[in-house]
């Protein structure tokens, strides 16, 4: 496990705050004392040999240690995603220059030394191999790597910087708008597993029709939202395209923009230039990520970590103190042990297939499936209806470039479109199933047992389980989003990469239905042409469905696993708690007098120091609504 | 011999009037207009492409205005006329008189005394030379967030169910972006109607931003233009791509003395002293202590010209350039704006006649369809005749084709290309011969030209598309043999192969005004000003900016 939290309160933990909010770097105050806690926790479990309660243990640290924050940058072409990047992080790993644009999505980490590798598919698994920094720009950028025709899933860049080292992490991402339809979706898929999207816009012209459409799509599938207006060295009247596009924002919702240049940050930092620095514009939007994603990804942290340290704590007193209260009094243990039996039972169910949320999840998940299918299929058919049309007003020869075009952005547009519902969906269905999990465990009460005077303690409810506190969704989503983050975007573009390949429109269309309309053309060679136009397209459009239908369906069933993972390990957690408090009440009903006196004083000086804990553990900090749903 | 060509479509539209009698519809007069003036040059882009911007450097004037929100709106025509004078045409076909007045910008403006939504057009006169030759018409952006915009433009350069009101256009992209191609194709495909011209070009605008305003900024530009060039998607839309900061272009044109001495003083400054003020606009407009030019000075300089611009400009000043006209010649040219006039010029308004001919006869063949009339079927066919006639068409078309999937000429493919005036329109152009160079050579060359292609189009090897070219060659040649027998007298510099002297006097007046539209020379300001033209109005800017 991990180490003790580092450094004592003294003045030099002062200039290490200071520090950290001039940088954007490190974890909180709070973080580093629960870590401490944490230990002590994981040591008691692991001497109790609940290695299950270890493992939740530690993944709170894990979480406590770098809530890993992904931040997707999006926009236009050449709007300057990359050089903000690179500016952010001081240093040239997102290739950029005048022409060449980005290929393929870059992750940008923390990491001891500067290091580098590419993520690729290889047959079902997904490979990582390690490449010198300096070579990134060959494998993500057109010039390198052109229309990504290595077939990458990402690159992955390591820095040691400051402000990387809370979790943060910096995506940078083709840019969107180009003439292939499936980098737009492939950047909605990694929007949706992001905790934040930033859309980069330049300062030479107010937002265009495309850059709003972007922004309402990030922001339905995305809780948190900011706009870049970049470039402001460039364009001296960038404080009035500043004006406009706050105008434009504020029909869209609370997006907040912060206007920057790259070139000036970076050459404040070359030449230490603080006044440089701030006219850069980037304290602020240093700041905002500081405080508005890295805090916020911060604090959801430190309420899970809170809310498990203290449902842990709960599950191991309980074996105790039933112990300690069958040896205290043994005339009461039958109706403990009875109330103990009874919990258990309950809890058996309460794990079980069978139980309310774990059905729920399952058909709703199924139902979620079907309703995608449908809808997919429905606006895909709207699609080729169309286009048939289109087909049967004119000749399809001379006009396949346009069909082809056109379709290709009417099916990116209703795959788009049947994505982000999805995924609006899927996030109710998994408050919908946190809501069922609450109702239902707290019909199972953790056992009122004796405390060491005799009197019985009040039922004693999970902290932070009261229903309207939200709290067990919003770390349930968290969770979820956190594990099938990875996984599904490598899933998503895996299934991309494949639709890419399959691209009848373009391979077959100049072969089978000819480009030039011949003018003395007999009626049956055009009929023809419309017969073979209209074949292409079905196939295609069928071809589309089924691919894309596919992926939206791995990805619904990961949501489900991870549910089930997530809420099963919980009831496991109870289950066993329960079973061991039984066992544990038998066992002292059963002990005999000379045992009693040496456990008992260990079972008293266990359950004190579990006190502590519970004692130390910080109230809970408040949520607010923005961390839980999305809107 | 037949008449030639405009004469042929006069007839055509007097033989539709009278067939219409009293119920003519109104396009039959805007066709006749579009007959008896210039070409129609259309320049469309995406929103904040620097349209109105290139159309200012074009005409040598700050015409149109250029704000940093989204400023053209309405479609609006500028024709060549002796006073200055602004009018917008509703819906409803009223026109009404605006005054004009200049804004404190710089540019001129005037206020709509209607809403937007109620303006089919604006229509602006102005005494500029450069409008003698073609008509200019600046469009509304694409892809603007303004709902109505984008319709307007796409409706008014392509529209479903008619032919484009426009016979060529500029189209402006800064980058590729699916709304720019989509655009070009819907443009082509009503354009074409069943020939499939392309008579568009492409400009990559604001070039100087591509490189972030570094010194070598252009020299970026051009290889960013050079790739788009091979796009597959572009080449068949537009007939090449050429780079151009249009600002740069425009502040060039239109330069005052007292901003060369501003640019001037600024090239005088020690190095470090320049690029402090160079790190960013905000940087040259605030500093102070380093030179002597004022914020509003500093200010206005920036907006003229951007940060390339200035650098540009003092780095020229500093390498000898001695005055004001030598800086405008030199900083047009690197702008671009020269090669992109000369291609306009060659290509486009070399070929007025044909390229008006196609399109009004497109309109016309649309108006019989949408109303049908009596007789009209022979007036039809009528039209195609004189549609067969127009082989500038047929030349564009190659010369598309060329660049798209070559011709299959192999060896010959280069003199096809020349021939057909990919090199230029004049005759010594298509031969390969100098300006000079004396008729009887002029003639032997083309016969030689003529006996040699005759005899290639009998090669058995010819594919298809060989065939095709060797027709289109060969027509060529055979009508500027016609022309130059008929004729028998010194090739002219600047006209259409097909027919002789179609603009009459113009003609004599083209290669003049060819060097006017480029005219060097700064502007010192005079006729600028409103109060001049007795149009100053006192009322404050209020909706509608312009020229």
């Amino acid at each position: 496990m991990g180490k003790t939290a580092e450094g004592t309160r003294s003045d030099s933990a002062l200039t290490r705050r200071q520090r950290r909010e001039l940088d954007g770097s490190g974890a909180a105050g709070p973080a580093e004392d629960l870590l401490r806690l944490v230990d002590d926790l994981a040591a008691m479990a692991q001497d109790t040999k609940r290695d299950d309660l270890v493992q939740r243990l530690g993944t709170a640290v894990e979480r406590l240690r770098s809530p890993n924050t992904r931040v997707v940058v999006v926009g236009e072409f050449k709007q300057g995603k990359s050089k903000l990047i690179n500016a952010l992080v001081n240093a040239p790993v997102c290739p950029i220059d005048d022409d060449i644009a980005t290929s393929v999505p870059t992750i940008v980490g923390f990491g001891p030394r500067p290091a580098a590798s590419i993520v690729a598919r290889s047959g079902d698994e997904i490979e990582r191999h390690e490449i010198p920094i300096d070579e990134l720009a060959q494998y993500v950028s057109e010039s390198g790597n052109p229309g990504n025709s290595r077939h990458l899933l990402a690159g992955e860049a390591q820095l040691p910087r400051a402000i990387l080292q809370g979790g943060l992490q910096l995506v940078d991402t083709p840019g969107v708008g180009g003439t292939e339809s499936q980098s737009a979706l492939t950047t909605l898929s990694s929007l949706s597993t992001a905790s934040a999207v930033i859309m980069v816009s330049d300062a030479s012209q107010e937002f265009t029709e495309p850059e709003v459409q972007l922004l309402r799509h990030a922001m339905r599938v995305s809780p948190n939202v900011a706009t870049v207006l970049a470039k402001t060295d460039l364009y001296s009247q960038w404080q009035d395209v500043q004006d406009i596009d706050r105008r434009h924002l504020r029909e869209i919702g609370e997006v907040p923009l912060f206007a920057v240049s790259s070139n000036l940050r970076l050459r404040a930092a070359q030449e230490q230039d603080r006044e440089l620095n701030d006219e850069s514009g980037f304290p602020a939007l240093v700041a905002h990520l500081r405080r508005e994603i890295v805090g916020r990804a911060e604090l959801i942290a430190v309420r899970s970590a809170v809310h498990d340290l203290g449902f842990v704590v709960a599950q191991m007193e309980l074996a105790a103190r039933s112990e300690l209260s069958a040896l205290l009094n043994p005339e009461d243990s039958a109706r403990l042990l009875a109330e103990l039996d009874r919990a258990k039972a309950r809890s058996e169910e309460f794990k079980s297939r069978s139980s309310k949320w774990n059905v729920r999840l399952g058909d709703g998940i199924t139902d979620l499936i079907a309703d995608m299918e449908h809808d997919l299929r429905d606006r895909l058919r709207r699609v080729q209806r169309e286009a048939e049309q289109a087909i049967d007003e004119g000749d399809p020869g001379p006009i396949w470039d346009q069909i082809s075009q056109w379709l290709d952005e009417r099916i990116a547009s209703a795959v788009s479109e049947t994505f982000i519902w999805t995924e609006e969906r899927s996030h109710w269905l998994v408050e919908e199933v946190a809501e069922l999990f609450l109702a239902e465990e707290v019909e199972i009460p953790l056992i009122a047992v004796g405390n060491t005077d005799g009197v019985l303690d009040q039922v004693q409810r999970l902290p932070g389980f009261e229903p309207g506190h939200l709290s067990a969704g919003e770390k349930i989503y968290i969770g979820v989003r956190g594990s099938y983050g990875g996984v599904l975007m490598a899933g998503l573009a895996t299934g991309l990469i494949g639709l890419s390949l399959i691209n009848p429109l373009s391979l077959l269309a100049g072969v089978l239905v000819g480009r030039r309309a011949y003018r003395e053309d007999a009626a049956n060679r055009l009929n023809r042409r419309r017969f073979e136009a209209k074949n292409i397209v079905r196939r295609h459009v069928d071809e589309v469905t089924f691919q894309v239908a596919k992926v939206l369906r791995d990805r619904l069933r990961v949501v489900q696993r991870t549910g089930r993972d997530h809420f099963g390990a919980i009831a496991d957690e109870m289950h066993r708690s329960l079973a061991e408090a039984t066992l544990a009440a038998k066992q002292g009903a059963g002990a005999r007098q000379e045992d009693d006196k040496k456990r008992i004083a260990w079972l008293r000086g266990h359950i004190q120091q579990l006190e502590r804990v519970k004692a130390e553990l910080p109230a809970l900090p408040p949520a607010t609504a923005k961390d839980v749903v999305v809107r | 011999m037949s008449v030639p060509v405009e004469v042929a479509v006069r007839d055509l539209l007097d033989t539709a009037r009278a067939l219409y009698g009293g119920d003519a519809p109104a396009q039959l007069d805007d066709l006749e207009r579009r007959l008896a003036e210039p070409l129609r040059l259309a320049i469309a882009g995406i929103v904040k492409a620097g349209k109105s911007t290139l159309l200012n450097a074009i005409v040598g004037e700050r015409v149109a205005a250029t704000d940093a929100g989204e400023c053209t709106r309405l479609v609006t025509w500028y024709r060549h006329a002796t006073t200055r004078s602004v009018s917008v045409v509703a819906r409803d076909g009223t026109s009404t008189r605006l005054p004009i007045h200049r804004a404190a910008a710089g540019h001129f403006a005037f206020d709509l005394n209607l809403p937007v939504d109620d303006v089919d057009r604006v229509e602006v006169g102005w005494p500029a030379p450069a409008l003698k030759r073609v008509v200019l018409i600046d469009t509304p952006g694409i892809a603007s967030l303004s709902p109505g915009t984008t319709a307007r433009a796409t409706g008014f350069l392509a529209p479903d169910e008619a032919a484009p009101a426009a016979d060529a256009i500029i189209y402006l992209l800064r980058r590729l972006h699916p709304a720019d191609m989509r655009f070009l194709a819907a443009f082509r495909d009503t354009a074409a109607g069943s020939s499939r011209t392309v008579n568009a070009i492409a400009v990559l605008s604001r070039a100087d931003e591509i490189g972030s305003g570094r010194i070598d900024s252009l020299l970026s530009a051009s290889k960013v233009a050079r790739r788009y060039e091979l796009d597959e998607h572009l080449r068949a839309l537009a007939l090449g791509v050429f780079p151009v900061a249009g600002l740069l272009a425009e502040g060039a044109r239109t330069m005052r003395q007292n901003e060369f001495e501003g640019l001037r003083e600024l090239a005088g400054l020690a190095r470090e002293d320049r690029e402090a003020l160079l790190v960013s606009a905000d940087r040259f407009v605030r500093l102070t202590g380093i030179t002597t030019l004022g914020t509003d000075e500093r200010r206005a300089l920036m907006s003229r010209f951007g940060i390339f611009g200035v650098r540009l400009a003092a780095s020229l000043i500093r390498a000898g350039v001695p005055d004001a006209p030598a800086l405008t010649s030199e900083m047009t040219r690197q702008s671009g704006l020269d090669d992109l006039v000369e291609f306009v010029d060659g290509q486009f308004i070399g070929r007025t006649v044909a390229l008006k001919a196609h399109g009004i006869l497109e309109v016309l063949r649309v108006l019989l369809d949408q109303h049908p009339v009596d007789g009209a079927s022979e007036l039809e066919e009528g039209i195609e005749r004189v549609s067969l006639r127009l082989s500038d068409v047929d030349e564009l078309t190659l010369l598309s084709r060329a660049r798209i999937e070559g011709l299959g000429l192999g060896a010959r493919e280069d003199e096809a290309i020349r021939i057909v005036g990919g090199h230029g329109v004049a005759v010594h152009d298509r031969l390969g011969m100098d300006a000079g160079a004396e008729p009887i050579r002029l003639r032997q060359r083309l016969v030689e030209r003529l006996d040699g292609w005759r005899a290639a189009s009998h090669d058995p090897a010819n594919d298809r598309r060989a065939v095709e070219a060797h027709e289109v060659v060969i027509r060529t040649l055979e009508e500027l043999h016609e022309g130059l027998r008929a004729r028998g007298e010194e090739s002219r510099s600047v006209t259409s192969p097909a027919g002789g002297s179609e603009l009459g006097p113009a003609d004599t007046d083209d290669r003049a005004a060819a060097d006017v539209m480029l005219s060097r020379g700064p502007r010192d300001g005079a006729g600028e000003d409103a109060h001049e033209h007795g149009e100053q109005s006192q009322a404050h800017l209020r909706g509608h900016q312009l020229p």
